[in-house]
C-alpha cells in the first residue's frame, strides 16, 4: 500500500490558480524528485503537504489514513493540522535554524517541547542524527558560526529528530554556494540508503537522476510528465523537454 | 569660591529633590508605556483594518505633535473645556498629569518600535516552528520573542536616552524636576537668589544618568550578541 | 462598525463624567473657596515675596501675606508653583484661586484677571554690566542698546512704550542671563527682583540696575467676576489699619514700596 496519496489537490492564491489538481502516490521507502520552473507550483505543492498552505480542494492520505479533506472541517481544526503536519517533515530553502539556539538546542528543541520522550533520550537522538550528518563536533556552535552547508545539515537533522514519516526539500541547495551543494546531497543520498521516503524539489538534474525512484514534471499547476528517473533523458513532453535543455 | 561652598550643600539637597521628581516620572513612563506600548503595536498591527487604521491615526498625532502641547493639553483642558479641573493644583495632580501624557506620548513611539521588531523576524522562523509541530505560543515564546528583543534594544535604549531628558519639558506644567530645581536659585530659592551655577549643575545630572544607562543597554547589547539574525 | 459605535459611545460618557460634575453656575468664587476649604495661590520662585525659606517652606511678603488672608477668610492655603505665563489657564481652569506673586498691574492683566487694590510699589528698571552702568544712566542713553525682556511681562511693555530693540525671553532670570553672557546689551526687569538677584554676593555680581523707566503697582490676580478681588481689598484695608501688612512688609525689607490702603 502506498504510504502517501495526494487527489485532486487544487489552490489559488486570489485568483491565480497555482495547483489545478495534483494526483500522485509514493511508496515507502520511494524518493520522489517534483521538477519544474519556478513559479510552476513545485514550493506550493511542498508547502500543502506541510499545511504551510491549506488546499481549497483535494485529499491526502498518509498509509490509507486520510489526513487532509477539503470538504471534511473535521481536520481542518488547528491540532487537527498540528498533529498531522508531523508526518512530515520539511527542509527550507533558506535553512531557517534558530539563531539563538546552538546546534543541539535547534536539534532538540521541538522534541522536547513536543514531550517526545526524556531529555535524555532526546539529547542522545540529537546527537546521533548529528553524528549521521557529519556535524558531531558542531553541537555547541551558533548556527552563525556554520557555512551554509553544514546549517542545512543541521537542518535536516532537526527534521529527522521528529522521526517524520516523509521529508520534504524544498530546493535545498539552492541558497548554497557551488562548492557547499555536495556536502548536502551526500547527506540526502545516505537517508536514501536507510530507506526514507522523501520528495525533493531541486534543480539539480543530475542529482535528480541519480537519486528519484520517481519523478514528476509540474509546470502551470498540473503534473506534465511523470515516470522514474529514466524520463530525464528521454522526456517526451515538450516543455520537459525544453526546461532540461535549459540546464545544459 | 567659600560663597560656593556655603551655598553647595543647601543647592545639592534642593537638586536631589528635583532629580527625585525627575527618576520618578522617567520611572512611572516606563513602567506604565512598555507595556502600553504593546498594546498599542497589538493594535496597530491588527487584521481589522477600523482598529488598525485607528491606532495608527492616533500614533500619527501623537508622534506629530510636540510633547509640551500634549502636556497642556492634559493638564489644562479638563478644567479649561470641560470646567472640572481634575487633577487638583497640588504637585501630585500635576505629577499624575505629566505622567499621564509621558506615558501615551512614549507608548506610541515604543509601539512602532515593537511593530518593526516583530516585523523585522524572518517569516521563515515561524513557518520552521510550525513546521516542526510548535503551537503559535511556543512559537512565540521560544523561537521569535527573543530575537526581537535583540532587535529593538537598540533602537529602545535610544528612545529611553531621550526620555531622561525629555522629563525636564514637563516644567511647562510647572513640575518641579531637576531643572526647575536648578533654576529656581536663580529668582529665589532656600534663601539663596541670583545663583547662575545650579542650573548648570543639573546637567551633570543628566549625564551622570544617562552614563548609566548607557552602560546598561552596551551589557545587554553584549549579553545578546552570542547570535546574529 | 459595532466597535466605532461602541468607541464613540464611550467617548461621550466620559466627556459627561467630566462635565457632569463640572461648574455649578450659581455659586460665587468666595462659596467655591469656602466649601473646598483651600485657597490656591499660584506663585513662582521670586524673592522676595515668594520663596522656599531652608526647609523648603514658602515664606516671602506675598507668601506671609497671602497666609494671612487665608485665616481672614477661614480657609487654608496653598502654594503652587506654576509657570507663570500659564497663569491665566491656570485660573480659568480652577488649578489655581489666584495669582499672586509681585505682579504688575498692565492694562493686559487688568483686562484678563479680576485683580484687587494695589498694595506695592515697583518700577522697571534697566540692568547693564557695571563697569558701563555710567553710560546709561538715562532713558534716551539706552536707545542703542540691545535689550533682553520677559516675554509678555510689564518690562516688555516699557521697552515698547521707549522704542527700545528687545527680544523677548521666558522669564527675568533668563534676562538677566543674557546680560551676563553678552548675548544682549541690557535687560529691564521688576526693581524688586532686581534687588535680590544682582550685585554683591550673587552670580550677577557684575550686574547693576540704572534707569527707573516707569512706576508701577503690583496687584493680585482672581479668575474674572470673582468676588474674591473684593473680598482681599476689605482685608487690605484691614490688615494696614491694624498694622500686620507693615509689620509683614518690614520683615522683608520692602516697607518703602507700601501702598496705602
Amino acid at each position: 500500500m502506498a504510504i502517501l496519496e495526494v487527489c485532486g489537490l487544487k489552490k489559488s492564491f486570489g485568483k491565480t490558480a497555482v495547483l489545478k489538481g495534483i494526483n500522485f502516490t509514493l511508496e515507502k521507502g520511494e524518493v520522489l524528485v517534483i521538477l519544474g520552473s519556478s513559479g510552476g507550483g513545485k514550493t506550493t505543492l511542498l508547502r500543502c503537504l506541510n499545511f504551510l498552505e491549506i488546499p481549497e480542494e483535494g485529499v491526502i492520505k498518509v498509509g490509507g489514513k486520510v489526513i487532509f479533506d477539503a470538504g471534511n472541517s473535521a481536520v481542518l481544526s488547528e491540532s487537527e493540522i498540528r498533529k498531522n503536519r508531523l508526518n512530515f517533515g520539511l527542509v527550507f530553502q533558506s535553512f531557517n535554524l534558530f539563531p539563538q539556539y546552538n546546534v543541539l538546542k535547534n536539534v532538540t528543541l521541538a522534541p522536547s517541547l513536543l514531550k517526545k520522550g526524556t531529555d535524555q533520550e532526546i539529547t542522545q537522538n540529537a546527537k546521533q542524527l548529528l553524528s549521521k550528518v557529519g556535524l558531531s563536533n558542531k553541537e555547541e556552535s551558533y548556527p552563525c558560526e556554520l557555512s551554509g552547508g553544514q546549517q542545512q545539515r543541521v537542518a535536516i537533522a532537526r527534521a529527522l529528530a521528529l522521526n517524520p514519516a516523509i521529508l520534504c526539500f524544498d530546493e535545498p541547495t539552492s541558497a548554497l554556494d557551488p562548492e557547499l551543494t555536495g556536502e548536502v546531497l551526500k547527506v540526502i543520498k545516505s537517508l536514501k540508503n536507510s530507506d526514507m521516503t522523501m520528495i525533493i524539489v531541486t534543480h539539480e538534474i543530475e542529482f535528480a537522476k541519480n537519486i528519484a525512484d520517481k519523478i514528476i514534471f509540474v509546470d502551470n499547476g498540473v503534473i506534465l510528465e511523470e515516470g522514474d528517473a529514466t524520463v530525464i533523458d528521454a522526456p517526451k513532453n515538450e516543455r520537459l523537454k525544453n526546461f532540461l535543455a535549459s540546464f545544459s | 569660591m567659600s560663597d560656593f561652598f556655603e551655598q553647595f550643600p543647601t543647592v545639592f539637597s534642593a537638586l536631589n529633590v528635583g532629580f527625585l521628581q525627575t527618576l520618578k516620572l522617567f520611572a512611572v513612563t516606563l513602567l506604565g508605556a512598555i507595556p502600553l506600548g504593546l498594546i498599542v503595536s497589538f493594535g496597530s498591527m491588527s487584521r481589522f483594518k477600523i482598529l488598525s487604521g485607528a491606532t495608527r491615526t492616533v500614533v500619527w498625532i501623537i508622534r506629530g505633535s510636540p510633547l509640551m502641547i500634549q502636556l497642556m493639553i492634559i493638564y489644562y483642558f479638563p478644567g479649561l473645556i470641560l470646567h472640572n479641573p481634575i487633577w487638583g493644583s497640588g504637585e501630585d495632580g500635576r505629577f499624575l498629569a505629566a505622567a499621564i501624557a509621558f506615558i501615551i506620548n512614549y507608548a506610541c513611539y515604543f509601539s512602532e518600535i515593537y511593530r518593526g521588531g516583530v516585523q523585522s523576524v524572518p517569516r521563515g522562523q515561524n513557518e520552521a516552528g510550525l513546521v516542526l509541530g510548535l503551537s503559535k505560543r511556543q512559537i512565540f515564546f521560544k523561537v521569535t520573542l527573543l530575537q526581537m528583543i535583540k532587535r529593538i534594544v537598540p533602537p529602545m535604549s535610544n528612545e529611553i536616552i531621550t526620555l531622561v531628558k525629555d522629563t525636564s519639558l514637563s516644567r511647562i506644567i510647572a513640575l518641579q524636576e531637576l531643572i526647575w530645581a536648578g533654576e529656581s536659585f536663580m529668582k529665589g530659592s532656600r534663601g539663596l537668589s541670583g545663583l547662575i551655577w545650579p542650573l548648570f549643575f543639573t546637567g551633570i545630572y543628566y549625564l551622570a544618568f544617562s552614563a548609566l544607562l548607557t552602560a546598561l543597554f552596551n551589557y545587554t547589547e553584549k549579553k545578546l550578541s552570542y547570535f546574529k539574525i | 462598525m459595532k466597535k466605532i459605535t461602541s468607541l464613540f459611545l464611550s467617548l461621550i460618557m466620559i466627556a459627561t463624567i467630566f462635565c457632569a460634575c463640572g461648574d455649578k453656575k450659581d455659586q460665587t468664587d468666595l462659596e467655591y473657596i469656602k466649601e473646598k476649604g483651600t485657597l490656591v495661590v499660584g506663585i513662582t520662585d521670586f524673592a522676595p515675596m515668594d520663596y522656599q525659606d531652608k526647609d523648603g517652606k514658602w515664606i516671602g511678603f506675598d507668601a506671609d501675606l497671602a497666609k494671612a488672608f487665608g485665616e481672614y477668610l477661614g480657609v487654608d492655603v496653598e502654594f503652587s508653583l506654576i509657570t507663570w505665563s500659564n497663569k491665566i489657564m491656570e485660573l480659568d481652569g480652577r488649578t489655581i484661586d489666584c495669582a499672586w506673586n509681585g505682579m504688575t498691574l498692565s492694562s493686559d492683566v487688568l483686562a484678563a484677571m479680576e485683580c484687587s487694590n494695589a498694595y506695592c510699589k515697583n518700577a522697571q528698571v534697566v540692568i547693564v554690566p557695571a563697569d558701563k552702568a555710567d553710560q546709561y544712566q538715562t532713558a534716551e542713553s539706552c536707545k542703542d542698546l540691545k535689550f533682553a525682556v520677559e516675554a509678555g511681562s510689564a518690562g516688555r511693555d516699557v521697552a515698547k512704550e521707549n522704542g527700545f530693540k528687545y527680544i523677548e525671553v521666558i522669564d527675568q532670570a533668563t534676562a538677566l542671563q543674557e546680560v551676563a553672557a553678552g548675548t544682549s546689551d541690557a535687560a529691564i526687569v521688576d526693581w524688586l527682583m532686581a534687588g535680590a538677584m544682582i550685585g554683591e554676593g550673587t552670580g550677577y555680581a557684575n550686574l547693576t540696575y540704572t534707569v527707573e523707566l516707569n512706576d508701577e503697582e503690583y496687584g493680585v490676580g482672581f479668575r474674572k467676576g470673582s468676588n474674591l478681588a473684593g473680598e482681599l481689598n476689605k482685608f487690605l484695608k484691614q490688615s494696614y489699619d491694624d498694622g500686620t501688612l507693615m509689620n509683614i512688609a518690614q520683615k522683608y525689607n520692602i516697607a518703602d514700596h507700601i501702598i496705602a490702603q
